[in-house]
């Protein structure tokens, strides 16, 4: 809004008030508009477009006029005039401008008199007044202007006066701000005009400016024409002329009181006939009447109903018969109406599309019927149940089900205890059901009435009543009555020939019953047939028959007249041709005359064709006579005879058995025999007995009624139904007569509507019996001669039903088809019947199919649409049911990318696998942000993991038995970290939550009197190390510390002169073997070592993971090293987690070698200049501590026992340490050499805490909490002692633990060997027990939990830990006869353990069974360090003296002080079963196999020496190879002692000069890697002497159920020059 | 193959009228999606707020999808329980809400509801507690037929995540 306009605003707004002001706004405003022309002069405005302003313009001044009053003519009459002033000189407006509102003014009144024309024409009758206002309307759409708009404001401005005020307003202010005014001031003439002049009021010009807002166009229109107006106002001569009347218009314009303005009318109204004449020119109303069909079709055509001619069509849409009249009146009047009529002559129509049933289910009550899945359930507030919610498999069934067997009875058709006559009886009664079952079909009758059908229809088939159909088809149809007219004969025939044929068997079967009664003189049976006789009316009957029999008779002459018909046809051509064939022959004749005549030599070749055609004979017409003879013969044959009474068997049970008293004697015993049998059945369901019925005595009838439904609740889908039929006889056991298999119900079949059924079975028991019962499986005959025999099997009959329950809300209680699809097929069975078609039962696609095709079902019919598809899908040969419904429509087409590319990204591929946390990407810390940047080989090791998975690989384990192991051992152990892994989830407050224990008074007063404590600076403490956390460490950060102290007792060189000694070879006993050993030495050991060397300087060196690290060398054979080794730790695959850390399967080996020098020196001469020697290394021993150990352990501080194998050439042990020792014979058990070591982790590493999941277990609940009370009390007292009461065994049960001990047999080989020696029985069987392989659970089984495996499964794994191999070899000593205990205590390097102690006659044996060493109580040197608990095969001590060392405890359990057992006399012992197996069963190993096994070995051993000398030769030397392998089974007889010497002897004798260094090896077999592990660590290929040579051979000694002892014996030999 | 990190935490719930509030929440997702790494569902602790009105849980949310598609957009389903002063636990509201597709950090307020029952359940969860749930947890986040359910207002849960989308671009998703 510019300033102008806002002026322009208050004028206008006092122009309102007052008149002179309005005019004097009038006048500027116009004066304004008048100006406006001037300068922009649209000349240019085309003819049309005046038109239309024009028009618009007369449209507008004749509504004006028009409302207000009718006199229009009138008012345009004067206004005329009025427009048309004379010029006025001082007027500026130009010759054109004038010429152009001639125009106008022409072109108006032009517009105006057609207007008016037109009403005139539109409106021939007199109508009233006032309907011309639409007609004004009308008027006003045909010139072309917007009508509604300006009829509106008409209306509007008839209807409120002030409103056109208003809107004159509103016009006024937008013709002002429209034109151009010039910025600045209003011209003179304007300003002057503005006030001096007096305006003469314009109420035309008022009330025409609403319209003026349409365009600015018009608005320059109406500019133009006002101008004379305003001019002549300014000239007074016209002014006296209209000024009053304007002014009054004006006035009466804006005043309401004007009567002018208000017209009283009558109510319009228009008479209905005048409507109604009017409405029938106009309206068409199309007929009720139904149109006759000619009408609807083209001329001469026939109404076509496809219907009739079998095509569907479908349902059409109810529409009522005259909406649809009305329809086909009104298509019948338009053009080409017709083609909206089909061929039947009706409208057509698609199929009705409404379905039958609502598609919005309807809007239930809240409480009627939620939907399922929006079913709420109230549940009332529990407190969770924790235990509950991690048990495995506890796939919740969707709810219980429920199977109903319903046995009503049994009934034997044949039973041993049967009489001839119950055969009899029997045999009738199956006769007579047979009878009524056939009788209750009736075949024959409806045969026999089908016939009469055919007949009929062939008989109106003939009759040529419809002769629009055409002959052929008729013919057709006949023809097929026919034959099935003869199918249908035959079949009757058939069934009345068999109808009969029982009947007479029925017949003959009681007469031979009746027989046998009398000749018995008793009767057992209560069976009666009764024929009875229906007499029938002897004439109709002869009628029909006859009529029946001509019939037969016509028919079959018809048959065979065509029949002869198509054989005169064929007759006739053959003939024909026969003729044809003559009469050649006849010409050749003629001809052959003629030439037999010229030559008449040549006669005698007659050439006779072979294929002579025999004159064809006509086939005979059939003889009516026959055919009749033929038919009547029959007919009597399988028919009734006309006039014979029908005859109705009835069998009743009415007859009387004879009783006891008057029968002989063995049919008594028969009858006594049946009341002493009686029978139940057993239900089995998925083989497995769920209930029995009672048991019921066979009544004499052999009849069992039960009368018993069971209810089966069942969880899973039912696999088989049993019936087993038992019978008992008196009081004997009851015998499984046979098994009847029920059929599992159709899904369908639910209780109350499942019928009674009878299933047969029988049983092939032979049974004979010696009295009158003809028995069964076996012969026995009616005939006196014995001839006739017959064998009977016992068979019967149970009837039953089979019917799933229903529950209590009317649910049937059926399981899922099959457990994975149970959602949508049970879903989508509620949803359609058809479409679960391919779901459930129905599954035999080809046999609907053919049901379909033979019930004739319509294709075309949308209803079986759904069936149609089935089949053509089904037959179509791929068996896709689409029987799945799309969850997520068009995902496909949205996806970015495809399945395959989405899984073929490395990098997601990594992502997942890594939160999945499989071991090889665990710890994989940063995955690559770009595929390309990820390495295909990362994921080759885990594919070929995943590969292999499934293969049992022979490569590593050669002998497949011990590879099935491993995939077993496999396989539970990933089972029980599975288990694990859901306990470990199950969190405990405390585990969670740290809570600082607020210090009590005591451990405040105890610091406090601390602080008053003396301070000793001097006195050395330990300080507990700080313990961490796995989850921050990294490679390197872990370091393993193993500090040598010092060793003990190491063998020493030999002088190689020793050959010359001969020790004897006195078998030894088991006592005097160690204490006659320095009796052998020989005195002279230090005569002469090379180069004067010390006896022997020995070195350590530690090997862990690959890192070696050795100690200085050291003197003598009790060295001193104190040098501590800093080995770094890595983890697998970087990951410092507990468990990770836990199946750390790495072992420290600490080996001891000894330096030895040599002097290379080929020439004494050069001895002076310089020294050349050669340092060679000799093994001598070696620790293995498995880092497992020092995990748990935190730190292994001790002395250990060097494992030193049992010859070791050229060395010998020192013998002043020997003759030091104190010569007791326990302590000399402990014969060896030491060394003393102290191995820790540092950082200290926090070890996994065990699980205390409890199990689930079989133990009584009372035994149970009696072991926690136990384990409780000794927990309280001794809390580092191991109390151990229960175990779990492998299939993760709690079991207590004295359920292991068992008296077991070992191998009886073992036991033969020393049969007078139970000591040394003892070692054997622990030797054989070391000789399993050991396979720590903490390895297996990532530190979770020990399970224990009894001696069976630990024999078949052929691997366990330490409690397995003690378990064994207690129970190999308890049946030894020794009084034998397992020891749960520490020991080391072990840890918490478990060994066995033996009572020998005066002291306890401590038997490590792992290594089959055993040690006195009182061995310094025994491993076991302190001892927990012992436990018996029926009862738990647990130690409860001062001290637990073996060496300061008393072993006694019987008294009370010291142990604390178990059971007492509060709680006694309750028997407990033992878990063992009853007797340990021994395979004897393939010894070929062992065999083969031990060439392989050597073969590998042999390679992979020569891959660890990659620079150098390795030659072999096949003669030391074959002594040695000679050696090594002596080596294993003696179980490795005391043969050195004589070994040594024979090697010096055969490789006299060599220098030889070298050892047998000697370890239980498990796999071959940790063999090339230990020939390894004791580094025999590290010579690197040029000439070297070496020897290795393997020995497999086979020890019963696959136990392998292996030797490895490894040397190397140098020439001696 | 867009990625969708989803990171943030379950800040806690208003407006319950039950005091010791804990939830079980769960991420569910279309069949085009696949979780890399993360856990899907999980449960909070119970807290019982002593200042304010407002339970926290702070629960973290750390979830890496990879995505073949858009539809199926993974969408958060809550379930409110109360704990009363017996350690009985109750149902106070199901909520759901989808996890935004924009990136940045979100903070979200989630409304939950309870099934009603009927006047007999109600009076019984007045005095006894329990109340009723649904059978099917998955009707939360399934607009199947609701409309027949009966329920009450809850409170809500309010949640802040954190979104980190790539690749989408790939495939002409602007975000």
């Amino acid at each position: 809004m510019n300033p102008k306009e806002e002026k322009v605003k208050i004028i206008t707004e006092e122009f309102i008030e007052n008149d002179e002001d309005a005019n004097v706004g009038k006048r500027k405003k116009n004066s304004k508009v008048q100006r406006q022309p001037r300068k922009k002069q649209p000349p240019t405005t085309g003819p049309d477009k005046m038109m239309l302003e024009e028009s618009h313009l007369g449209n507008q001044q004749e509504l004006v006029q028009d409302e207000p009053q009718t006199r229009l003519l009138s008012v345009t009459a004067r206004r005329g005039p009025r427009s048309l002033p004379p010029i006025p000189s001082a007027s500026r407006t130009g010759f054109a401008e004038f010429s152009m509102r001639e125009r106008m003014r022409e072109k108006l009144q032009a517009a105006r008199s057609k207007a008016e024309s037109a009403l005139l024409q539109e409106i021939p009758t007199p109508r009233p007044q006032r309907l011309r206002s639409p007609t004004v309307k009308e008027l006003e759409t045909e010139f072309g202007t917007e009508s509604g708009k300006e009829v509106g404001s008409t209306q509007q401005e008839d209807d409120t006066q002030s409103y056109a005020r208003v809107k004159f307003h509103v016009s006024a202010r937008k013709i002002k701000s429209k034109p151009q005014v010039p910025p600045g001031f209003p011209s003179a003439e304007e300003a002057y005009n503005f006030f001096t002049f007096t305006f003469d009021p314009e109420p035309e010009e008022a009330e025409e400016k609403p319209k003026h807002g349409d365009g600015t166009h018009q608005e320059e229109e109406e500019g133009e024409e006002e101008p004379p107006t305003e001019e002549g106002a300014n000239r007074m001569d016209e002014e006296e002329l209209l000024h009053g009347k304007d002014a009054e218009d004006f006035l009466l314009g804006l005043d309401h009181t004007a009567d002018e303005f208000l017209a009283v009318r009558p109510a319009h109204y228009e008479s209905v006939h005048v409507r109604l004449q009017r409405e029938k020119e106009m309206l068409f109303i199309p007929s009720r009447l139904t149109v006759p069909t000619y009408k609807k079709l083209p001329e001469n055509v026939q109404p076509r109903f496809l219907e009739d001619e079998g095509l569907y069509i479908g349902e059409r849409p109810e529409v009522a018969r005259t909406n649809q009249n009305i329809m086909e009146n009104r298509l019948l009047t338009q053009e080409s109406g017709r083609r909206w009529f089909g061929d039947d002559g009706r409208i057509l129509a698609l199929p009705n599309p409404i379905k039958p049933f609502p598609s919005r289910p309807p809007v239930f009550m809240q409480e009627q019927s939620i939907k399922a899945e929006l079913e709420t359930l109230y549940k009332k507030a529990v407190k969770y149940v924790h235990r509950s919610q991690h048990m495995i498999g506890s796939g919740d069934p969707a709810g219980n089900f429920q199977l109903d067997i319903d046995i009503s009875g049994l009934i034997f058709t044949h039973h041993p205890c049967f009489s001839r006559e119950h055969v009899l009886a029997a045999k009738l009664a199956q006769l007579y059901d047979q009878y009524l079952a056939r009788h209750q079909r009736n075949k024959a009758k409806f045969l026999t009435d089908k016939l009469q059908a055919l007949r009929n229809a062939v008989q109106t088939g003939l009759n040529p009543e419809k002769p629009h159909q055409s002959l052929d088809t008729i013919q057709k149809t006949i023809n097929e009555y026919k034959s099935e007219i003869r199918q249908t004969r035959k079949l009757r025939d058939a069934e009345q020939e068999r109808d009969r044929t029982l009947l007479k068997t029925i017949i003959k079967v009681w007469k031979e019953m009746k027989s046998l009664r009398e000749f018995q003189r008793f009767t057992n049976t209560p069976l009666k047939l009764v024929l009875r006789k229906e007499k029938v009316d002897q004439k109709t009957d002869e009628e029909a028959y006859e009529a029946e029999i001509q019939a037969e008779i016509s028919e079959l002459l018809e048959e065979h007249t065509e029949e002869y018909e198509q054989k005169m046809e064929e007759y006739r051509t053959s003939y024909q041709q026969w003729k044809a064939w003559k009469k050649a022959q006849r010409a050749k004749k003629k001809k052959k005359k003629q030439a037999t005549e010229e030559h008449p030599e040549e006669e005698t070749e007659e050439p006779y064709p072979e294929e002579d055609p025999v004159k064809p004979s006509p086939p005979e017409p059939t003889d009516r006579a026959a055919v009749e003879q033929q038919v009547r013969e029959r007919a009597a044959q399988s028919r009734r005879r006309p006039g014979e009474p029908t005859l109705l068997p009835e069998l009743s049970l009415a007859g009387s058995v004879t009783p006891n008293d008057q029968c002989p004697r063995a049919e008594v015993w028969r009858r006594e025999d049946v009341k002493r049998r009686s029978v139940y059945l057993k239900v089995l369901f998925n083989n497995k007995e769920v209930s029995r019925t009672v048991s019921r005595q066979l009544g004499t009838d052999f009849r069992v009624h039960f009368g018993q439904i069971f209810n089966l609740q069942i969880f899973n889908w039912p696999e088989s139904l049993t019936l087993q039929v038992y019978e008992t006889v008196g009081h004997s056991s009851p015998t499984l007569l046979a098994e009847v298999f029920l059929p599992i119900p159709e899904t369908t079949i639910v209780t109350g509507r499942a019928p009674i059924e009878e299933v047969e079975f029988s049983s092939n028991q032979h049974v004979t019996l010696d009295h009158e019962g003809v028995g069964s499986g076996v012969p026995f005959s009616f005939e006196a001669d014995g001839s006739n025999q017959l064998i009977l099997m016992t068979s019967g009959k149970v009837s039953h039903s089979v019917a799933w329950a229903i529950g209590e809300n009317g649910i049937p209680l059926i399981p899922p088809l099959s457990q994975q699809n149970i959602g949508f097929r049970s879903a989508l069975k509620r949803a359609d019947a058809i479409s679960s078609i391919g779901t459930s039962g129905v599954t035999d696609m080809k046999k609907l199919a053919k049901w379909a095709a033979e019930s004739k079902l319509d294709p075309n019919d949308p209803n079986n649409a759904p069936l149609m598809q089935l089949i053509s899908v089904a037959t179509s040969g791929e068996s896709y049911v689409p029987d799945f419904f799309r969850l997520e429509q068009l995902q496909q087409e949205f996806n970015f990318v495809s399945d395959e590319e989405l899984n073929r990204s490395k990098r997601f591929r990594l992502l997942h696998l890594r939160s999945q946390q499989v071991p090889e990407f665990r710890n994989y810390k940063q995955i690559p942000v770009y595929d390309r940047e990820i390495m295909e080989k990362v994921f080759q090791d885990y594919e070929k993991r995943l590969r292999d998975r499934n293969v049992i690989e022979t490569k590593d384990h050669i002998d497949t038995h011990r590879a099935v192991v491993a995939k077993y051992l496999q396989q539970v152990r990933e089972s029980v970290i599975n288990r694990f892994l859901i306990a470990k989830q199950h969190f405990l407050l405390a585990d969670l939550v740290v809570e600082e224990e607020v210090p009590n008074i005591s451990i405040l007063g105890l610091n406090l009197f601390k602080l008053a404590e003396q301070k000793r600076p001097l006195r050395p403490r330990r300080k507990g190390r700080k313990k961490v956390t796995a989850q921050n460490l990294s490679d390197g950060d872990i370091r393993l510390l193993v500090n040598i102290i010092r060793a003990y007792d190491l063998p020493v060189r030999k002088p190689t002169a020793s050959k010359f000694q001969q020790p004897s070879r006195s078998s030894r006993t088991f006592r005097e073997k160690h204490a006659a050993s320095p009796d052998t030495r020989s005195p002279t050991h230090s005569a002469d070592y090379p180069l004067g060397q010390v006896l022997v300087r020995p070195f350590v060196e530690v090997s862990f993971q690959r890192t070696i690290c050795h100690t200085t060398t050291a003197e003598g054979p009790n060295p001193s090293w104190n040098e501590e080794l800093e080995l770094p730790f890595r983890a697998p695959n970087g990951d410092y987690s507990t468990a990770s850390l836990q199946s750390v399967k790495d072992v420290v080996f600490i080996n001891i070698f000894d330096e030895v020098l040599y002097d290379v020196l080929e020439d004494d001469r050069e001895r002076g200049n310089g020294i050349h020697t050669r340092i060679e290394r000799h093994w001598l021993g070696c620790v293995k501590i498995p880092f497992s150990t020092i995990y748990f352990q935190a730190r292994i501080d001790g002395t250990f026992k060097i494992d030193i194998p049992p010859v070791l050439l050229g060395y010998s042990k020192e013998q002043n340490m020997i003759i030091e020792r104190d010569f007791d014979s326990v302590r000399s058990l402990s014969e060896g050499s030491y060394i003393t070591l102290f191995i820790t982790i540092e950082p200290q590493l926090v070890p996994g805490e065990s699980v205390r999941e409890k199990f689930d277990s079989q133990e009584d609940e009372k035994l149970l909490q009696a072991t926690e009370k136990f384990q409780a009390e000794c927990a309280l007292k001794f809390p580092k002692r191991q109390c151990l009461a229960t175990v779990i065994d492998i299939s993760g049960k709690t079991v207590f633990i004295t359920r292991y001990l068992k008296p077991l047999n070992p191998p009886q080989e073992l036991l033969n060997i020393y049969p007078n020696n139970p000591q040394a029985t003892a070692e054997l069987v622990a030797r054989y027990v070391s000789l399993i392989p050991f396979l720590p659970d903490t390895v297996s089984f990532a530190g979770l939990c020990d399970l224990w495996s009894t001696s069976d499964q630990f024999l078949d794994l052929l691997a366990g830990d330490e409690e397995e191999h003690a378990v064994l070899l207690c129970n190999y000593f308890l049946f030894l006869g020794k009084k034998a205990w397992l020891v749960m205590g520490n020991a080391i390097p072990e840890g918490p353990t478990a060994y066995v102690l033996t009572w020998e006659k005066s002291h306890y044996l401590i038997w490590n069974p792992c290594s089959g060493n055993f040690y006195g109580q009182f061995d310094t040197f025994c491993p076991l360090k302190n001892v927990g608990c012992l436990i018996g095969p029926d009862n738990i001590w647990f130690n409860i003296q001062q001290y637990d060392s073996p060496l300061r405890i008393n072993f006694d359990v019987t008294k009370h002080k010291l142990w604390k057992s178990f059971f007492s006399r509060s709680l006694p012992y309750p028997g407990l079963s033992s878990v063992q197996p009853e007797e340990l069963i021994y395979q004897n190993t393939d010894k070929a196999a062992a065999a083969e096994l031990q060439d392989r070995i050597e073969k590998i051993l042999k390679e992979k020496i020569m891959d660890w000398r990659p620079r150098h030769l390795t030659r072999w030397n096949r003669y030391c190879t074959s002594t040695l392998r000679h050696f090594l089974p002596l080596l294993e007889s003696s179980q490795g002692e005391d043969i050195e010497d004589d070994h040594r002897a024979e090697l010096l004798k055969q490789l006299g000069d060599y220098r030889f260094s070298g050892f047998p090896l000697h370890m239980p077999y498990s796999e071959v890697k940790p063999l090339i592990d230990a020939v390894y660590s004791t580094g025999v290929h590290n010579i690197d002497v040029p000439n070297v040579e070496f020897a290795l051979a393997v020995y497999i000694h086979p020890y019963p159920k696959n136990v392998l002892s292996v030797w490895i014996y490894v040397a190397s030999l140098i020439r001696n020059r | 193959m867009a990625e969708v990190h989803v990171i943030g935490q379950i800040m806690g719930a208003t407006g319950f009228s039950e005091s010791s509030l804990f939830c079980k929440w769960g991420v569910h997702t279309g069949a085009a999606w696949k979780l890399l790494s993360g856990i899907r569902e999980g449960q909070t602790q119970v807290d019982t707020p002593q200042v304010g009105d407002m339970a926290y849980w702070s629960h973290p949310i750390d979830l890496h999808f990879a995505t073949k598609g858009l539809q199926g957009w993974p969408r958060l389903h809550l379930q409110v329980w109360s704990q009363d002063s017996f350690g009985r636990c109750q149902l106070a509201g199901y909520g759901f809400c989808h996890v935004p597709s924009s990136p940045g950090t979100h903070q979200l307020a989630c409304h939950t509801w309870r099934p009603l029952g009927s006047w007999r359940e109600q009076l019984a969860r007045a005095f006894v507690g329990g109340g009723p749930q649904l059978l099917h947890g998955d009707t939360i986040y399934s607009g199947a037929d609701r409309y027949r359910l009966h329920t009450a207002a809850g409170g809500t849960v309010h949640l802040e995540i954190g979104l980190l989308l790539r690749h989408f671009d790939r495939y002409g998703v602007e975000c």
